[in-house]
């Protein structure tokens, strides 16, 4: 596969991140002064498992991987990190670790995992760095902040296609105007993404051509919601609104939360939006009874409940509306670093106190906060 | 033993898949190069998912097919540990055969928590030139990014009657049956393009031994004819309540239709009706709402005929 067959070996091979490759540079050199250990994040595909391998090669070093698909709980990291960590250079050559996936390591089968890992760290002999796509995951919050944060970018659009057109040059494949420029584009920053994309159309062929693409399907971006949110509001009959979601790569619970956050962008009449929000709150009815019990049959109710916001307009707005993401699915992610802090004050409080933590919520709190 | 023909008509080889020629002709090119890609296939039901992968399985490994590959449903075996061991087990070992790789199945992809994705992302990479992967969803959208980034991806295109015409004929032919053109289209309307539907009803009608017609198709079937319940329906909005309501027990208790099955056909009526589409909006919560109604143990006899005057009522103004 290609994606193998033109990892970069070497940093010089390495051209994209300049920005995070010198940060890193910079941490490397350091290491031996403070010992920290380092986070490299970003989204998929933009290179980062792959700049630490091409650098390991570059200086000679042994890299030692755990990974998501490896178990990370206390037990096993003790068993594989600890004297590892530890151990100098008795081999000759030096490690560096690679901590992979960071924000993979799973709550109930790792166990212990993340704090095995503070406990170990601080004693390491070799460097240490992770990868992550998301460094503000709040179950990182104590990794993150032992760590130095380097950032690794998207891929812009020009440098994705130069390292598609070598690829090409490499193969020996001829390209129309325009196709490397589209692969670019629809792949949004993920090189990976891109070179899979460029292989699937090319590998064997002299020449693509635009109408190649067409056998590749869309990888799941924002992008193609928001033609359904549009088709929803603007549509004049339910069936219509109710073909837009059937044929959505997004399921019907997340298409609710779409139209939830944007009726009143849309819609301007107070009736229109309160008709709009009462046949969606009928809708969360049915998605409550499916999950309850897990009646799927009912799945058909909610999916022409939400259909049915496109008929609560009088005439359709002649006019562009910008959909906004769904603020619930942010407020989750938020409130859930809020409810962690807060765990851990009536925890702290708990143990001073000498009672559960319930008992702080409701017979302490109430007048802590007013004392 | 009796065969599913289900099973028996699955196709065996890439000429035989009906419909998704853009997914088909990709895959042939591929599999003549004997080399494929992590794919993703992602679609409705009874579109051909599965089946693609078993036969890109068989068109590659021949009659050794079945030590070369790993077939996973994931909603039965969903959990991170699933993902470490079985699937990381089986991804690590070599191929048996010319092949230098193995094909690992996941289906119903969509079903596995968000843990075991993130668990599946650098085996996927790492023993990638001995495993391939086929993930098949029903929506993309439930599967991590970082996955999709690995994955070629194919959209499976819902079936449209001439398909599923297409399938029902390769199975009257090989088996002989004896099937009228209402049959057919009866069979069509139930199926709504989902294959699998097709022969296992196919096959029911046929146990019986008698002349496939439209009659047999929906007592079989156990659905209510759509006509029977549009009159049904006509009837409750011109406000003659007593003849809707003979039209109720006759399916419920002569042709002895579930009170569920009478609802999903008004369900489909609903849209075949010359009413407002706002008048659709309220009947389509009041038909659900007696659907739940019903199976939370509610009798069917009166829940439909609450519904049905409920229905006299929004077609009194009109």
């Amino acid at each position: 596969m290609w994606i193998k067959k033109y990892a970069p070996k070497s940093l010089k091979e390495f051209a994209n991140q300049k920005e995070g490759v010198e940060k890193f540079l910079k941490w490397y050199n350091n290491w031996k002064k403070n010992k920290k250990p380092c986070l490299i994040y970003g989204p998929p595909g933009v290179g980062k498992t792959c700049f630490v391998y091409a650098f390991a090669n570059d200086k000679n070093l042994e890299v030692i991987e755990l990974n998501a698909s490896d178990f990370r709980d206390a037990d096993t990291l003790r068993r594989i990190l600890g004297s590892a960590v530890s151990q100098g250079t008795l081999s000759g050559k030096e490690k560096i670790f690679l901590i992979d996936e960071i924000d993979g390591i799973s709550g109930k089968e790792d166990r212990g995992g993340l704090a095995e890992l503070l406990k170990i760290l601080p004693n390491s002999k070799n460097p240490v760095v992770f990868t992550a796509n998301d460094a503000w995951d709040p179950k990182l919050r104590a990794i993150r902040e032992i760590c130095e944060l380097i950032e690794f970018k998207k891929i812009g659009v020009r440098d994705m296609e130069k390292v598609l057109k070598q690829i090409l040059f490499k193969e020996g494949i001829e390209y129309e105007e325009g196709v490397i420029k589209q692969i670019a584009l629809r792949n949004e920053g993920d090189l990976r993404g891109a070179i899979n994309d460029l292989e699937i159309i090319a590998r064997g062929k002299k020449k693509i051509t635009i109408k190649d693409l067409e056998h590749i399907g869309y990888r799941e971006r924002e992008q193609k919601i928001f033609d359904t949110i549009k088709i929803i509001f603007k549509t004049k009959t339910i069936r219509g609104a109710r073909f837009a979601i059937m044929s959505s790569d997004k399921d019907p619970e997340e298409i609710l939360w779409w139209v939830e956050n944007n009726i009143f962008n849309e819609y301007e009449k107070p009736e229109e939006i309160a008709k709009a929000f009462e046949v969606l709150a009928k809708a969360d009815i049915f998605r409550r009874r499916i999950a309850l019990r897990q009646n799927w049959r009912l799945l058909v109710y909610m999916i022409d409940l939400i259909s049915s916001v496109a008929v609560c307009k009088k005439n359709v707005y002649r006019k562009f509306t910008k959909y906004q993401y769904p603020d619930r699915l942010k407020i989750l992610s938020l409130t859930k670093l809020e409810r962690e802090l807060e765990k851990e004050k009536l925890e702290k409080l708990a143990k001073k106190l000498h009672c559960s933590t319930r008992k702080i919520k409701t017979e302490y709190l109430p007048y802590l906060k007013l004392i | 033993m009796i065969e599913v023909w289900a099973e028996k008509y699955r196709p065996k080889t890439l000429d035989e898949v009906i419909n998704q020629e853009h997914v088909v002709a990709r895959v042939k090119a591929f599999v003549k190069e004997k080399n494929i890609p992590h794919m993703l296939f992602a679609g409705p039901a009874g579109t051909g998912k599965t089946t693609l992968a078993l036969v890109i399985a068989r068109e590659l490994y021949g009659k050794y097919w079945k030590q070369n590959v790993l077939e996973l449903n994931a909603s039965d075996e969903r959990g991170i540990d699933v993902i470490r061991h079985k699937v990381k087990d089986f991804a690590r070992t070599k191929a048996i055969g010319d092949v230098p790789f193995k094909i690992i199945i996941l289906d119903e992809a969509d079903a596995l928590t968000a843990e075991a994705q993130q668990a599946l992302r650098r085996t996927m990479e790492n023993y990638t030139e001995i495993s391939r992967f086929i993930l098949c969803c029903n929506y993309s959208s439930k599967i991590i990014e970082p996955i999709q980034s690995r994955c070629a991806v194919f959209r499976f295109k819902a079936l449209t009657d001439e398909h599923a015409k297409e399938f029902i004929k390769r199975i009257v032919e090989g088996e002989n049956l004896d099937i009228t053109e209402d049959g057919i289209e009866a069979i069509l309307y139930i199926a709504e393009g989902d294959l699998r539907k097709v022969a296992n009803l196919l096959q029911a009608c046929a146990i019986t031994g008698e002349k496939i017609t439209k009659e047999l198709v929906f007592s079989v079937a156990a659905q209510a004819k759509p006509e029977d319940v549009k009159e049904m329906l006509e009837n409750a909005l011109k406000g003659n309540f007593i003849k809707a309501r003979e039209k109720l027990k006759e399916m419920l208790f002569k042709q002895g239709l579930a009170g569920e099955d009478i609802v999903k056909e008004i369900h489909r009526q609903i849209f075949n009706l010359n009413i407002p589409e706002e008048t659709k909006v309220k009947l389509i919560d009041a038909t659900g709402e007696t659907e739940f109604r019903i199976t939370e143990g509610g009798d069917a006899q009166i829940q439909i005929e609450a519904l049905l005057a409920k229905i006299m009522l929004l077609g009194k103004g009109r």
